[in-house]
């Protein structure tokens, strides 16, 4: 973990059906650390991580990006395609587990070709060799989480945030999935993890208590 | 009985003989209602992924009306344009009326809540997480689009095939807004109410059956993409 910022963000606030669901004063997220969102379910780490990602928009919020304060709404365009967001069931579409991971690769106007490379390399380093021709859908639910976390992989974010990712896996998925994640922290993406199990499991470098939509 | 037989034996000659009058007024049904249904779905699909995926105030009420609006009588939307078009109308200075621009414009209206509607209803079957993953995997608004489309592929044709089925056998707002021109605007429906008026039933007969294949064709067509969709979710 680096002592460099790679992104804050101050006064987050988002009200949903008259209730103020998230209330964050201050967030700083560092280069290459690997943090746990941790919280009991409700406590807003889902939320969070979505306004993080640029998915959702909070209702007040400024962020600062190399030193350069700015809105949310200013600052999500150009971060936006550093930041990847995994759902805690992830969606995998209707197509082949190689072509979904080439999803991304594609959008970034990687060519066809070059993006078949990058595949190739990423199946192999998350175990997917054998599945890579078959239907996503068809999969497991342990095996659409590795689909899911070798998609955002070769995108090479500089933020993954993952929502609760081993949540509905077996031990043996689980474990798997452990590794996976402890290997994309190492390789220098920053990741931050939401859970309201142990946060050790992650082996973190810090880990971030939420409760009631503000962090402790 | 008996002229019943024959006209239904005159009504196969008129088809297999290629009879041009009833071919002509078959393209004219066809090419007309087309038009219609290919105008018309990009901006039910844009409408449908507002409701689907917006937040906005009134979304679930607008959802309501364009429920409401598959029930709206052809005859009523040819009621309406007609007000609109004729001559002394806000826009009779187009000289839209008695053409096939006005029979698309009333086609499109026609179909365009059905489209919303049963667009809405494919989307609702994929998760939201399906439009944010695509968007937090660098798609862009458009393309997310595509992406969750290609998603829902069956419901979608479904739904273009059942609008389509519509808009073809619809009488009401062709005639009124068509005027039932030979050669012009005459097409299959409103055809049949001329010819059966005038007891000329061959060619009722013969058009009657080419809509009654069109509808068993749409019908299995939607039987079918509605298999596959649920088989995939």
């Amino acid at each position: 973990m680096s002592e460099r910022e790679l992104v804050r963000f101050r006064n987050v606030q988002k009200t949903l059906l008259r209730r103020r669901v998230l209330d964050v004063d201050e967030l700083v997220v560092y280069e290459s650390e690997c943090a746990v969102l941790h919280g009991e379910n409700g406590a807003g780490k889902s939320t969070l991580m979505k306004i993080i990602a640029g998915l959702i928009a909070p209702d007040d919020g400024i962020v600062t990006i190399a030193g350069n304060k700015m809105s949310w709404r200013l600052a999500y365009r150009s971060f936006q395609k550093d930041v990847v967001y995994l759902h805690q069931s992830p969606y995998l579409f209707d197509r082949s587990v190689a072509e979904n991971i080439a999803y991304g690769l594609r959008r970034r106007g990687l060519r066809r070709n070059a993006a078949r490379e990058k595949v190739n390399s990423a199946i192999a380093w998350a175990g997917l060799s054998q599945l890579a021709s078959r239907n996503a859908r068809d999969l497991s639910g342990g095996e659409r989480q590795r689909v899911a976390l070798t998609r955002a992989r070769i995108l090479e974010p500089r933020l993954l945030l993952l929502d609760e990712p081993t949540s509905a896996m077996d031990r043996d998925s689980r474990e798997q999935a452990f590794e996976l994640i402890r290997d994309l922290a190492d390789s220098g993406i920053t990741v931050y993890i939401s859970t309201h199990e142990s946060a050790q499991y992650y082996q973190p470098d810090r880990i971030i208590k939420m409760a009631n939509g503000k962090l402790l | 009985m008996d002229g019943l037989a024959l006209a239904s034996a005159e009504a196969l000659k008129l088809l297999f003989t290629g009879d041009p009058d009833t071919w002509e007024i078959v393209g004219i049904s066809f090419l007309v209602s087309f038009r219609a249904i290919l105008f018309i779905v990009p901006l039910a699909v844009i409408v449908s992924f507002a409701l689907a995926y917006g937040e906005f105030p009134g979304r679930r009420t607008l959802i309501t009306i364009f429920n409401s609006m598959i029930a709206i009588p052809a005859v009523v939307v040819g009621l309406l344009l007609y007000m609109l078009l004729y001559s002394s109308g806000p826009f009779g200075g187009w000289r839209l009326l008695f053409t096939q621009t006005a029979m698309i414009i009333g086609q499109m209206i026609l179909a365009f809540p059905l489209l919303v509607a049963m667009t809405h209803v494919a989307l609702q079957g994929v998760d939201l997480s399906a439009w944010q993953t695509a968007r937090t995997l660098g798609a862009g608004k458009l393309r997310a689009m595509f992406t969750i489309m290609r998603e829902v592929r069956f419901g979608l044709i479904a739904a273009i095939v059942t609008a389509f089925g519509r808009v073809v056998s619809e009488v009401g707002c062709s005639i009124m807004v068509g005027g039932n021109i030979l050669h012009e605007t005459r097409n299959i429906p409103t055809a049949i109410a001329l010819e059966t008026s005038k007891g000329n039933f061959e060619q009722g007969i013969a058009l009657g059956a080419v809509l009654i294949t069109l509808a068993l064709v749409l019908n299995f067509m939607v039987a079918i993409f509605r298999g596959r969709d649920m088989a995939r979710h």
